[in-house]
């Protein structure tokens, strides 16, 4: 009977818990996404509550229509894209180099690489500022996207490396047993084999450049290379934030990546904790 | 001539590697390490001014008391919450844990400015929903100035950074906890263990490397965030909630070169003890890798 009462009380715990640390990770998004529906004097109604009193589709209407945001999407697309095309060139070249030779700079030329990562972006932000700026890329989009390549080249090596590391080399020797030269041996074999973890690098990558603030604030200023992160706080910057308009976008940034982060999550988490954790 | 194009293969054999890291390596370089070469440069050349006038700055102590606070409380907060979220997804009493894993990263995967504009929304004094709900519920009397009042701010944002990080701290402990076998529980429970002597002397001892990764890149990440607080007060009011890189910012949109080279310089310095640690924990790894 006691065992019972304590197995009852320990599932009782377990469900409380979760259901407190779910509400803690949701109700902003709730907030975010009832607040898009709402009309404008249901926003600064007082007292607040979290469901509209009248549905509308007004605030996604402004932001799709009569706003920058549509131009700023297109340009963090672009961006992303090309970040992450020139990512996985550098990374996996770097990342097979790394998992399949034994040479006497690799320790040294990897931690390298790693410590990019531990480097605060606002150190580098003014002499990155002006290197673009000496290339005479800003305000476009191949300059946000070459200061972008700081954040991902570093983090994405290493995610390719453990991958093609866990690929055997036997794969490779059979091919070149039968006559194919190494080159053949990775793009027939290990190319295929690891695609859809370079295909979740890219991803990755692709993610870290919409996401990316700080370069993009300085780097980006007109509309014509703007990317959706800037352009959101354009929104609420000024002292009358329109914030129906504003949640609209946030949710309209944040809608395509969540989904996508759901199709992708097995070969998310597998690169990320494989980056740190021995795997 | 057998014995030279041995040599010349072997050679081949061994930079060509080097030539496949070469062009990241570069890359890094060209965006992080000349980068902070030349900052250096900077401070030292001008003799220290840039840096003798961040000292002199009126609220320079304050910044750096904001920088540790703010460092060690979303740090404290990111690790509790995520190590809750772990055990509570572990248990064996819970099903759908694919669902609610998913559910509980969606913080960590939208993007911050997102995150912090939604927060600025929620915490919002007149019309937020946060203040509402405490009123409804009688914990407080009057709506807390979450994001204005100087007392409260710096925890309030600390608030937003614990509720973006904490899923990446649960990711990393769930994988931690896969890796202990099942038997360890079964002999620990043969031998009369309860729930907490299982946590205090199986599962936590097992996850205490990964709890050190956790600790020192939610460290970092804390050290260099500037987003969340950026877009939540941009560092106000009146400096209540500035920390390092948002001074850095400052100067930066003034256009005050010798004083963002004084802090980024500051921030290099401190960044280099976190790196150390961090060599050392990888160092294993990378060993033991190959």
């Amino acid at each position: 009977m006691r065992q019972l009462a304590g197995r009852v009380s320990a599932r009782a715990a377990v469900w409380g818990t979760l259901a407190v640390l779910l509400t803690w990770s949701l109700a902003p998004i709730a907030v975010m996404v009832l607040t898009s529906f709402k009309k404008r004097g249901d926003i600064f109604a007082v007292p607040a509550r979290l469901f509209p009193s009248s549905w509308t589709f007004d605030n996604y209407q402004t932001v799709l229509t009569s706003s920058s945001m549509p131009q700023a999407l297109l340009n963090s697309v672009i961006i992303g894209g090309l970040v992450a095309i020139a990512t996985l060139l550098f990374c996996f070249s770097a990342g097979y180099a790394l998992a399949r030779f034994r040479f006497r700079s690799a320790r040294p030329l990897a931690l390298f690489i790693l410590l990019g990562q531990m480097v605060p972006l606002t150190v580098v932000l003014l002499p990155v500022y002006q290197i673009v700026s000496s290339l005479k890329l800003l305000d476009t989009a191949s300059g946000v996207a070459f200061a972008h390549l700081a954040i991902t080249v570093p983090l994405v090596t290493w995610m390719v490396r453990n991958q093609i590391a866990a690929i055997p080399y036997e794969l490779e020797e059979a091919v070149q047993i039968d006559g194919g030269s190494r080159f053949d041996a990775v793009s027939y074999v290990t190319l295929p084999v690891c695609a859809p973890g370079l295909a979740a690098a890219g991803m990755f990558a692709f993610l870290q450049s919409w996401h990316e603030f700080l370069f993009a604030s300085v780097m980006a200023t007109s509309t014509a290379s703007r990317t959706a992160p800037v352009a959101l706080t354009q929104f609420a910057g000024e002292f009358d934030v329109d914030w129906g308009a504003t949640m609209a976008a946030s949710v309209v940034l944040t809608v395509p990546i969540v989904i996508l982060f759901m199709v992708m999550q097995r070969y998310f988490t597998a690169g990320l904790t494989g980056g740190a954790v021995k795997g | 001539m057998t014995h030279t194009t041995a040599v010349r293969t072997l050679r081949r054999r061994r930079s060509r590697p080097v030539l496949l890291v070469l062009p990241a390596a570069i890359l890094t370089a060209v965006l992080m390490v000349i980068p902070i070469v030349t900052t250096i440069v900077r401070v030292v050349s001008d003799g220290g001014t840039g840096l003798s006038r961040l000292f002199d700055l009126p609220n320079v102590g304050q910044v750096f008391l904001n920088t540790l606070y703010w460092t060690v409380g979303s740090v404290a907060g990111g690790i509790l919450l995520g190590y809750a979220g772990a055990l509570v997804l572990q248990s064996r009493h819970l099903r759908l844990v694919g669902v609610w894993r998913s559910l509980l990263m969606i913080p960590w995967i939208i993007p911050g400015v997102v995150g912090a504009t939604v927060w600025r929304w929620t915490l919002s004094t007149d019309y937020g929903i946060l203040n509402q709900t405490l009123l409804d519920l009688g914990l407080v009397a009057e709506p807390v100035r979450w994001l204005s009042d100087p007392g409260i701010v710096l925890w309030a944002v600390a608030l937003i950074q614990i509720w973006v990080t904490a899923p990446f701290v649960m990711l990393m402990v769930s994988a931690a906890l896969a890796t202990i076998p099942a038997e360890r529980y079964e002999a620990a429970r043969l031998d009369g263990a309860g729930s907490l002597a299982i946590l205090r002397h199986i599962i936590l001892p097992a996850i205490r490397p990964t709890t050190g990764i956790c600790v020192l890149t939610l460290a970092v990440w804390a050290l260099n965030s500037f987003t969340i607080i950026w877009v939540a007060t941009s560092g106000g009011p009146a400096g209540a909630s500035t920390i390092l890189p948002i001074l850095l910012y400052q100067a930066f949109q003034n256009g005050d070169q010798t004083l963002v080279s004084a802090v980024a310089l500051v921030q290099v310095f401190i960044g280099a003890v976190f790196a150390v640690f961090f060599a050392r924990t990888t160092r294993t790894d990378l060993e033991d890798q190959r």
